[in-house]
Parts: structure tokens; sequence; C-alpha cells
């Protein structure tokens, strides 16, 4: 033990103290971090912030105007992300072990955080009075803060000490999990906030009672939290069965779809509409897929495969611009992809049969997800979307990479061709659309893009946004996939090329996970951009997660006025950015470390 | 020849496939909108839609507020409910759409909304210029400052004692250029202190970073009644230094659709005349008043049908929102305006609220 404290002391002088230039700077910086972390304290704390402001507001922060009767919607989509990622961690279990020293270190760690906080927290702060003056006041009493160092330093101290007695137990480092969600999900049941309560008159109570969480917040965080543990064992049951993974990675795929058309939205069905029109198209084009598996290898037919791909483009390009309904015009798109692909797989009868049952699922998954989507939701809400809030901030980010992540992949390679008109074509998408600010791409959206579209058809507001800004981010993505596509030797090209693969093995098998392996960490920062950038979408009127922080709860004056409460919403909304955004770059660094990048 | 032309239909496929992407996404989340037919009337259109779309402001306390469950107040927002009661005898059927101040008259001259209730100020070039109409003004507004009564600035001071004073407006607004102005005629300096925001003038102003914080009399009353604890702040001069009609904006050439929205606005004032409330809407006496009898389509409804509406179409929007009075009070009141002795009282009272009468 002594060993090791000398140890840090010595590495401590070598990196902080090795020089007088270097000391000085050291107390320069720690006395700056201190005083920041001292000047927010003290600004969080005094009494003039009305911090209810953000507590009361929390519906209206994740769904806005979304109608309570249909909360039940809202909880099954998170809950199904939840029950997903259980069954995910369950069969991608990984067999690392968490030595239980790591984990009373953590504690340790995370002791020693609040330590640090407790001990600069200020005693006093000031905030300034409405007539301009400056009011001090105690803000953190003696009393407050030695009831919460002594019990930390307590804690701090067992966990350091633990450490050095020797117990070999170690845990599975994805069980580790549960035990980080259990503990908020506990809390819920035991904690008590402050809640705004009205009299009679209408005339808010002070000081606010202290209220147990309610329990349409805590019974539904439970329920998903035992989902979660159910999907994890049922997880690590299914681990075995072959393509276990390959229908989990589609699920997840699906899902926002799912979310986003059916769950979220809860459609109107229309059975004349789903009888007359989705049924035939449905057949048809179940139909057609059907023949061309059947009569791939007929020897006529194969003569004329490449005039009949190029005629079925044809026909999907004319039919996009045409009248016909949504679904038939995806269903070309689809068949039009599938032919692609259908010489190089139904060699075999095998390959066959499986090439039948993935259309028939693709077709299906396709037509109910876009009768979903195309029908008229059933929620009513007084404003102009069901989207707003955090789930507004979540379908940009989500819809913004799910869809550009695929469209940069594709202009990148794209760019890297050899045939000049692709190359043109996407070199110019690429260009036009990053040398034109995003805020710009947005008024197009809002404003110009109907303009644009053919006659008949008509986007609502989000729909528009999400086009522009799934080719914005894509044209990033893209040129950061293009950096990594030429960190690749040329050697590779040449080595797939010799074995014979073809060209789509050849990107999809050897470049494109070297590629996407070398620029992870930019795609994770393009990723984070895209996430805070959604925020911009409020010039165009769409409330967003920092709009509602910014806009909204500062003008609220009934029933309860929150009037001039603006910062502690800035607050609170930066905060939550902070974590998500957080989170994700270190998950990315995870995934790196797993993929050995940097090592080599 | 042929592998190339393969590698090429595959890049074009993906390509497609990119587009079909995005196409996808989009039906997914399209809304089969009815595309709007050329030469339709507003009234029309709104009927056949079944619910009216109004503009209203991103966020204006007491005019435009969001609740905590999402649901929309304010005194903008009843009228829009107003409209919306006389068209469907239902005031729940309105759609809302916030506009920030740019984008409110494009956002009204490209059908997003049926109708711009913003508190947005009467002038003659947004009427000719820019295709808009104005009804008739609800608010009657005004820009005024506010000064501290410890800086020896009391209701009664005028634009000359600020001479020499710091003053916190908004950049780029009409505030902005009226102060600028208004000082300059009466011959005082001042030194300006733009912001972005509105809240962030009035931060300024509790930090003494700047003695006098100027926007309209609706805005400094809403925050003199929050933050002003030690009633130190006054509000100057008693006359604003302009004018500042708010009403409803619709777009012109339709004087079909003007007559609804203008008559659903005299309605709730002729009521307020009659004093007839939400409370003794069933209960009052007709037959001494044939205007409102008239108006409530309870004697006969003959204008209202004319106008396309039902008879009873001004009895919903009374009985469902209130006259002008209640909507009045109901939303203004708690931030400390009051119609009593201002622009906004009956005109029988000395104010300019007056409609026209119903017959």
């Amino acid at each position: 033990m002594v060993d090791l404290i000398k140890k840090n002391a010595k590495s401590l002088q070598e990196s902080l103290f090795s020089s007088v230039g270097s000391a000085a700077l050291t107390i320069a910086t720690t006395y700056l971090v201190i005083n920041f972390f001292r000047g927010m304290l003290g600004f969080a704390l005094t009494s003039d912030k009305d911090w209810l402001a953000v507590l009361n507001n929390m519906q209206l922060y994740m769904v806005q105007a979304y109608p309570e009767e249909d909360f039940i919607r809202v909880w099954l989509s998170v809950g199904l992300t939840f029950v997903l990622a259980g069954l995910s961690i369950g069969i991608w279990r990984s067999d690392d072990r968490v030595k239980s020293s790591q984990v009373f270190n953590s504690f340790f760690k995370g002791g020693l955080g609040v330590l640090f906080f407790t001990i600069i927290a200020p005693t006093n702060s000031s905030f300034m009075g409405n007539d301009g003056s400056v009011i001090t006041e105690e803000v953190f009493s003696m009393e407050t803060r030695l009831g919460i160092l002594i019990p930390v330093a307590i804690f701090c101290v067992i966990f350091f000490s633990i450490r050095f007695i020797n117990i070999n137990f170690t845990v599975n480092s994805s069980d580790m999990v549960f035990f980080y969600l259990f503990i908020p999900v506990a809390l819920l049941w035991f904690i008590k906030l402050p809640t705004i309560q009205l009299d009679q008159n209408n005339e808010r109570i002070i000081p606010d009672p202290v209220m147990p969480i309610a329990d349409t917040t805590k019974i539904p965080w439970t329920v998903i939290f035992v989902s979660f543990l159910a999907s994890y064992f049922i997880g690590m049951y299914l681990k075995n069965i072959k393509s276990i993974k390959s229908i989990m990675s589609l699920s997840w795929f699906l899902l926002p779809l799912l979310i986003f058309s059916w769950i979220f939205k809860k459609p109107q069905i229309d059975m004349s509409v789903v009888l007359g029109s989705d049924l035939p198209i449905f057949g048809a084009f179940l139909l057609w897929g059907f023949l061309v598996i059947t009569f791939v290898n007929n020897s006529i037919f194969k003569k004329y495969y490449s005039t009949y791909l190029g005629l079925t483009f044809l026909l999907t390009l004319v039919g996009v611009f045409s009248g016909l309904p949504m679904l038939a015009k995806t269903c070309l798109l689809l068949i039009a992809l599938f032919s692609v692909v259908v010489p190089a797989v139904s060699t075999s009868s095998q390959g066959k049969r499986s090439l039948l049952i993935v259309w028939a699922v693709a077709l299906v998954t396709l037509t109910f997800l876009l009768r979903g989507g195309a029908s008229d939701t059933g929620i009513v809400v007084p404003g102009s979307s069901i989207f707003g809030g955090f789930s507004l901030t979540w379908l940009l980010a989500i819809f913004g990479t799910y869809v550009s992540f695929p469209l940069g992949v594709l202009l990148a390679l794209g760019r890297n061709s050899k045939l000049p008109i692709i190359r043109i074509v996407c070199t110019g998408i690429i260009e036009l659309t990053r040398s034109v600010p995003y805020i710009t791409w947005l008024f197009f959206a809002s404003v110009t893009l109907a303009v644009f579209l053919p006659a008949g058809v008509e986007f609502n507001l989000i729909v528009r946004v999400l086009m522009v800004t799934a080719f914005f981010s894509g044209a990033y993505f893209a040129e950061n996939i293009r950096g990594g596509l030429q960190s690749i030797p040329k050697g590779q090209y040449e080595a797939a090329d010799a074995i014979g693969m073809s060209p789509f093995q050849k990107i999809s098998l050897i470049i494109m996970p070297q590629a996407l392996r070398a620029v992870i960490p930019t795609l994770v920062s393009s990723a984070i951009t895209a996430f805070k950038d959604s925020s911009l979408v409020t010039i165009i009127g769409l409330f967003d997660f920092l709009t509602i922080g910014k806009t909204v709860i500062g003008n609220q004056s009934i029933p309860v006025n929150f009037v001039g409460h603006d910062r502690e919403n800035l607050i609170f909304v930066a905060i939550v950015y902070w974590i998500f955004t957080f989170t994700l770059s270190r998950r990315s660094m995870k995934v790196e470390k797993k993929l050995g990048l940097g090592e080599r | 020849m042929n592998k190339k032309a393969i590698v090429f239909l595959l890049v074009f496929a993906m390509v497609i496939v990119a587009c079909g992407d995005t196409t996808e996404e989009a039906a997914v989340e399209a809304t089969e909108e009815e595309h709007d037919h050329e030469g339709e009337s507003t009234l029309e259109q709104v009927q056949e839609r079944g619910f009216l779309k109004c503009g209203v402001s991103t966020g204006a306390t007491g005019f435009t507020e969001v609740g905590d469950d999402g649901s929309y107040s304010g005194f903008d927002v009843d009228y829009c409910y107003a409209v919306a009661a006389a068209i469907f005898g239902d005031y729940s059927k309105v759609e809302f759409k916030q506009l920030t101040a740019a984008e409110r008259f494009t956002a009204l001259s490209a059908g997003e909304v049926d109708v711009l209730i913003r508190n947005t100020t009467w002038t003659q070039s947004r009427d000719t210029e820019l295709g808009n109409d104005f009804g008739p003004t609800t608010y009657f507004d005004g820009q005024q400052l506010m000064g501290r009564v410890s800086d020896g600035l009391s209701s009664s001071s005028t634009l000359a004692d600020i001479d020499g004073l710091r003053v916190c407006t908004n950049a780029g607004t009409t505030t902005e250029k009226n102060i600028t102005e208004g000082a300059g005629l009466v011959g005082a300096t001042i030194e300006l202190v733009t912001v972005e925001a509105f809240s962030e003038a009035i931060d300024k102003f509790i930090a003494g970073e700047c003695d006098i914080v100027t926007t309209d009399g609706s805005g400094l009353v809403g925050r003199r009644a929050v933050n002003d604890a030690l009633n130190d702040w006054a509000i100057f001069p008693q006359s604003p230094i302009s004018k500042e009609p708010l009403g409803p904006t619709y777009r012109s050439n339709d004087s079909q659709w003007a007559d609804i929205i203008n008559w659903t606005v005299y309605a709730t004032i002729i009521a307020d005349e009659y004093g007839v409330t939400r409370a003794n809407i069933d209960s009052f006496d007709y037959d001494a008043a044939p205007e409102m009898g008239r108006l409530f389509g309870k004697n006969d409804g003959e204008l209202q049908t004319k106008m396309g509406l039902s008879a009873d179409a001004y009895y919903n929007v009374i009985k469902q929102i209130g006259n002008y009075d209640e909507i009045f009070s109901r939303n203004l009141n708690p931030l400390g305006l009051y119609r009593e002795g201002g622009a906004n009282a009956r005109w029988t009272e000395g104010g300019l609220v007056y409609a026209p009468p119903a017959r």
C-alpha cells in the first residue's frame, strides 16, 4: 500500500511539477478550474433559482404536447428499445470479467469526485437582486457539508482499503450494466422531490411540499427494468441459435421504423385501402419476385437479364415521379435492387429458397411499415406535430444517422468510382451539400422544397427537414469514409481481385470493414455533431429539446409563473446534451479499443 | 463491356436505393395532405380540411404560452380558438403553428397558416407591400420605457429625462428605431445597448448594466409583476412612444374570410358591451337586446349564413371562449395588465375597443 502511494506521488510529481514552469501552470489551472466549479455551484444554489421550472416541465421537455392518454405508446417505445438492448447484451455477452477491485476502484473514484465538489462548494453565494444590489446568502452550510463529507469519506476509505484485501471475486462485465441501471430505478422508489402544488386560489404553496415520485413515472420504469433483465436472460439462452445475431441487427434497424410508423404514431388504418390497393400491389410484387427467382437460370432470360435490369430501373425512375401509390413506388425500388442480387445468390436451390423467404419477409415488412407510416395519425395534438421536445431531437438524431450513414457510404464509394458519371454526380452532391450552411438547407426545406417536389406530393415539415438532414450529414459522412478508403493500400484491392471476388464482395468484405474501422473517431464525432445540430431546427419553428427550455418555459405564466427562469432550463438542457454525447464518445472509445485501433 | 455494365448498374442501384431510402422514410412520415386547390376560398379549404391552421408566437407571456402538458393558452391563442368555434362550432379544431417573427408573413402567404394571430403590429407597409390584410385590433399596445425610481425616474417621466442613460433593447427591431428617433427628437443623448432577446435585456437591467429597458408596454408590465419585489421599477411615459395595434392578419383579397375573422373579434366586443358572458349566455334576455339576438342567431341568423357560417356561429364563440373582457382578464390580468384607464378599455369608458353594430 505504501509502495502504491509512493508510486502515485512520484508520477504526480513527474507529470505536474517537473519544472518551475509546469508547477506554475499546474497551480494556475487548478485555481481556474476550482473557481469555475465554485462559481457554477454557487450560481445553481442561490435562492432566486427556481429549479422546479425544470422539474415541473419534464413532460413538455420529453414529448411536448403528446396526449396523456396515449403515454403508454411512449413507454412502449422506450420499453421495446430496452428489451432489444437486453436481448443484444445477452446474445453478445462478453466473456470479459471485471475484477472486484476494479469495481471498488470506480466507486472510490466516484466518491472522490463527490468529496471534491463538497469541499470546493462555496459557503456563501451572491446573486443580483431586482434593484441591482448584490445579495449574499448562505447556500451551503457547514452542517450540510459535514453531513455529506463524513459518510462519503468513510465510503471512500472503505472502498480504497477493500482493494488490498485479496478477494478473487470477478463479475461479468455485461452483468454490470444491470447493476448501474438498478441504482437509478431503485432510487425512484425512495427519493422525494419538491413538487409544485396549488392551493384553492391557484396560488403556489411555498415552500414547495416534498413528495415521492409519481407512480406514473416509477412503475413504468420498474416494469422496463424487469423486462430488460428478463430479456437479458432470454438473450443468453438464445445465444447459440444460428443467425440470431443477424436477426438482432435487423431488428435494431427496423425498431425505429416500427416505433415511428406504428407505436408512436397510432395510425388510423383504412381497411378499404388495405384491401383495395395494398394487397393487390403486395401480391403482384410477390409474384414478380417469385418469377425472377424461378426463371433466373433459364438460358433465354439469362441472356437478356441486363436488358431486364435496365428496364426495371427505367420503370422505377418513371414510377417514382408518377402518381403511383407510395407502396408501389417503394416496391419498384425494392424489386430493382433485388433483381441485381438475385443472379449472384440463386446458383443453388438452397440459395433460391432462402432468397424467396427473404423476398417475402422484406415485402411483408415494407407493406406493414408503409401502411402505418402513410396513414393518418390517431393522436390528437393541438400543436402542429406529434413530435416535440426530446422526441423530436431523438427522431432527428436517429433518422439523421440512419439514413445519412448508408447514403454517406454510397456517396464515398461513388466518388471513388472509375465511372465518370457516377463520380461526377456523387462529387456534385457532396460538394453542393457541404458548401451551403445547414441553416440555409433548413430554410430550403421549410420554404422552397415544396416547389421542387412533383405535383401532388406534399410532406410535412419534419419529413422535409429529415430529407435535407440526411443529405447534409450524409455528405460529411461520405468525406469521412472517403478518408478511410484512401488509407486502404492498393494491395488489398488487388488481393481481392486476385482471389476472384466480385466487386460487390470486394467492397463489402474487404474494403469497407477496414475503411470504416479506420475512421470510427471521425464518424462518431460526425454523429455527435448531427445530434447537436438538430437544435437548429428551432429557426424554422420546430420545437426541439433546446427550444422548449429556451423560449417556451421562460414564457409560462399560467398556472405557475416561470417568467425569467431561462437560465436554470438552459443549464439542464446543457447537462442532458452532455450526458448523451459523452456516453456516445465513451462507447466509441470502447469499440475502438476492442477493434485494436491505433495499436497496429 | 458486360462486366462494366454490371458494375455500373450496381453503383446505379446503390445510388437509387440511397435516394429510395430517403423516399421510404419520407413516405413513412408523409401525411397525405389534401393539396390546396387553386381558386378555392380559404373558408372552403378550412372546412374541407376540418380544422383551422392558426399562426401564433413562439412564446409571448400572456399572449401565447405552452403549458407543462403542451397545451396552448393565452390572449392570441383564445382568438384562434374563437375563430375555430365560429367555423366549426368546436373551439378545439385548431392546429397551432408557432412562427418566429422572421417567418410569419412568409408562412401566411405560402398558405401554411390560414390566419396569423401573433401579436403582429398593423403597419402601412405590412398592409400594402406584403399582401396581408389586418383585422380589427384586439390589443392596443405601445412602446414604453422602464427605469428605476431610485434613479429619479417615475411613471410621469418623459423621454427627455433619459438623457445620458444607458438603454437596453432588442437589436434590429422597430423598438430600437423608435427609441433612437424619439430620443433624438427631444435632444436626449442615450447610450444604446442592444441584445438578442428581451429576457437578456431584463437581465442586463437587473444587473445594472443599463438604466433603462424598453419594449412594448405589455412586456414591461409582465416582467415588472414578476421581478420587481421592491416596487422600484417605473414605466413611462404615460402615452407610449409608439403605436402598436395588435390583431389578426390574413391574406388579402378574400373578403369572405376577412369578414369571418373580423366579426369573430367584433362579436366578442359586442358581447362585452351587452355584458353577455359564458356564464349568463343561456339566461340572457335576447328580446331586450335584438342586436345580440341577431348576432347569436336567436331571432334569425341570416347574416351569419350569408357569411358561410351557421346561424349560431357567434353564440358558440361566446359560449365556448367568452367575451372580450373574459378573454382579456383571463390571460392578462394575472400579469398585471388591466383594461381600466388604458387604451383597451370599452369605448364608453374612454378606451378604444369599439365594434360596428351588428345589424
